[in-house]
């Protein structure tokens, strides 16, 4: 990254002195799958992720560390433009005709992974939206569950139950 | 702990487990089963395809910008003007290397500036706490002003009713409206009003000799005559006192020229309305009159001498009567002619001529202190008055708001 540039980045974290650039590449393949989990949709996940990047930079000093980590705090704001995108796209009444568009396995795929694979998205689309940006939150964000308690402003404890609640209901799906 | 928990725990463990070491590995079918979804979820996650990864590192390293020119780079300049001017502030201030003057001056800027434009509201509304005008006096009135004014300074007194003297000279009014030639009763004719002043000066202890000699002549020079004096001025602490009479016609000259001999520290006045008490002498002592004409009268014509032994005992005391009310009427008018004025000379303890006004001892100082916290409590008081509602109101109607946003946003869930 460009020197002259990171030292124009104000520092973001309370606690070290890390500029936006450097959680950027530390968060951002993270924050893609997390919003691409929750649009199901390449090309919405791609302006979203890139609106909530921009939305963390233009208030990037209202991070507060008593908070939560900077990981919480971007996350937030993720969430909320995946849910804005959400909403607007319910008004738009599409929600429900847009087509899956996570990514393809690839052509090397075992046949069974890809059966189990697809069983899993399947079961997964039987989960309520709030079920899903739960998983979302933890596997594809790789957030702890004090993080996400801290984005769905929850306690930690009532994230965790929520949590194995979802992942049982989950396996049972994929077993029934 | 329950069962449920206890599984809770347990599960939640391999799944944290299976995430770290990649591997499916528990005893328990169910915790496996979960943590082979758990890595089956993951491994699922979609990828950003590299292109985009490029294009939006690009747009973090120039700090997205914005078109040139729009409405939003405009206005994103000035707010990054704004962001610089603040932060060099707030570096500034900031006193450790953790930037708590930075954290801090945000919050009582917010906090200051609606505050300061309330008092500037309050201000402009009402005033300062304490102004407004005193009003005349009734029947008995009484009235007290406190401050140090020089003489020459033309400042007027909290009380209002300043009297301007002329030019530079002017000096300091009572604090009440000085009541006119009248009385205290405008309107009513004729009214006896006994009037009182009380005056203290601040005189400087090297000063008092040549003040003393000029409330005598200011007294003299208005008709009036000390009654009582007395006056040190000695190097261990002087003062002096001064009780006047001053005719009531000369009364507002004469009090001016006391007041331009030295700063007026406190002053005070106090009417008394006698007229009914003179009219019923003045009543009286004709009725004494009339009685005696009669009784010389009656004297005249007596027929014998005890009769006229008796009419002479009743005039004895007729005449006493009507000497008691003559001198009763005297002393009235002496009392509603001439006003009495008790100047107080105290001794000022700072010589600095240069003090501006401004009391110059400790008490002084912690009196003024006192008036000034007393003040600012008031305007405290109405601010907060203003400010805390207004205040929880904002604050319900933010929180109302975040909610019901939250509510919004986790429809798109449902």
């Amino acid at each position: 990254m460009n020197e002259a540039l990171a030292e124009r980045m104000p520092v973001v974290t309370g606690t070290d002195t890390e500029t936006f650039a450097a959680l950027y590449e530390r968060t951002f393949p993270r924050v893609y799958a997390y919003v691409a989990s929750l649009l199901r949709d390449r090309a919405a996940a791609e302006d979203v992720t890139a609106q909530a990047f921009e939305r963390a930079y233009r208030r990037r000093t209202s991070y507060r560390a008593r908070r939560g980590t900077p990981e919480a705090w971007l996350f937030g704001i993720a969430r909320n433009a995946a849910l804005d995108e959400l909403r607007r796209r319910k008004r738009r009444a599409r929600l429900e005709s847009d087509p899956e568009d996570t990514g393809a396995l690839g052509a090397d795929d075992h046949a069974e992974l890809a059966l189990r694979r697809e069983a899993v998205r399947a079961a997964m689309g039987a989960l309520e939206g709030r079920e899903r940006d739960l998983l979302a939150l933890k596997f594809s964000a790789g957030l702890s569950n004090s993080e996400i308690a801290t984005v769905l402003g929850l306690s930690e404890t009532a994230a965790g139950t929520r949590l194995h609640r979802t992942l049982t209901k989950l396996r049972k799906a994929c077993n029934d | 702990m329950t069962d449920e928990s206890t599984t809770i725990e347990r599960d939640l463990g391999a799944v944290e487990l299976a995430l770290g070491t990649g591997a499916a590995t528990h005893a328990d079918p169910v915790a496996r089963e979960l943590q082979e979804l758990a890595l089956e979820l993951r491994a699922d996650a979609p990828q950003a395809e590299p292109r985009f990864a490029e294009g939006l590192r690009a747009r973090v390293e120039a700090g997205f910008p914005r078109a040139p020119g729009s409405a939003r780079g405009r206005a994103e300049a000035a707010g990054a003007r704004q962001q610089a001017a603040l932060e060099r502030l707030a570096a500034r201030a900031a006193r450790g290397p953790d930037g708590l003057g930075r954290r801090l001056l945000r919050p009582i800027a917010g906090v200051g500036l609606p505050l300061l434009l309330i008092v500037v509201v309050v201000f402009a509304a009402g005033g300062p706490p304490g102004g407004g005008g005193g009003g005349g006096g009734d029947d008995n009135a009484s009235s007290a002003a406190g401050g140090v004014t020089r003489g020459g300074s033309g400042g007027g007194s909290s009380g209002g009713g300043a009297e301007a003297g002329a030019g530079d000279n002017a000096i300091v009014a009572p604090a009440q409206p000085l009541p006119s030639g009248r009385g205290f009763a405008p309107g009513q004719r004729d009214r006896k009003i006994e009037r009182s002043f009380s005056l203290e000066l601040d005189v400087p202890l090297d000063d008092m000799a040549r003040v003393a000699d000029q409330v005598t002549a200011v007294t003299n020079r208005h008709g009036g005559f000390v009654l009582n004096s007395s006056v040190n001025s000695g190097k261990d602490g002087g003062g002096g006192d001064f009780s006047l009479r001053i005719p009531t016609d000369r009364l507002r000259p004469a009090l001016r020229d006391l007041a331009e001999l030295a700063p007026v520290i406190r002053q005070s006045q106090e009417g008394r309305d006698v007229t009914r008490e003179h009219v019923t002498a003045k009543d009286r002592l004709q009725a004494a009159r009339a009685e005696r004409r009669s009784l010389l009268r009656r004297l005249e014509q007596a027929a014998t001498d005890e009769e006229a032994e008796s009419i002479r005992r009743r005039l004895d005391l007729v005449a006493g009567e009507i000497s008691g009310l003559r001198g009763q009427l005297r002393d009235l008018r002496l009392r509603t002619d001439y006003a009495v004025v008790t100047v107080s000379l105290l001794v000022a303890d700072d010589h600095d001529d240069n003090r501006g006004g401004v009391g110059g001892s400790f008490d002084d100082a912690m009196n003024d202190a006192g008036g000034l916290l007393v003040g600012f409590a008031g305007v405290l008081i109405r601010v907060l008055a203003l400010a805390l509602p207004l205040g929880l109101i904002a604050l319900a109607a933010w929180l109302g708001t975040r909610v019901v946003r939250r509510r919004r946003r986790e429809s798109a869930l449902a």
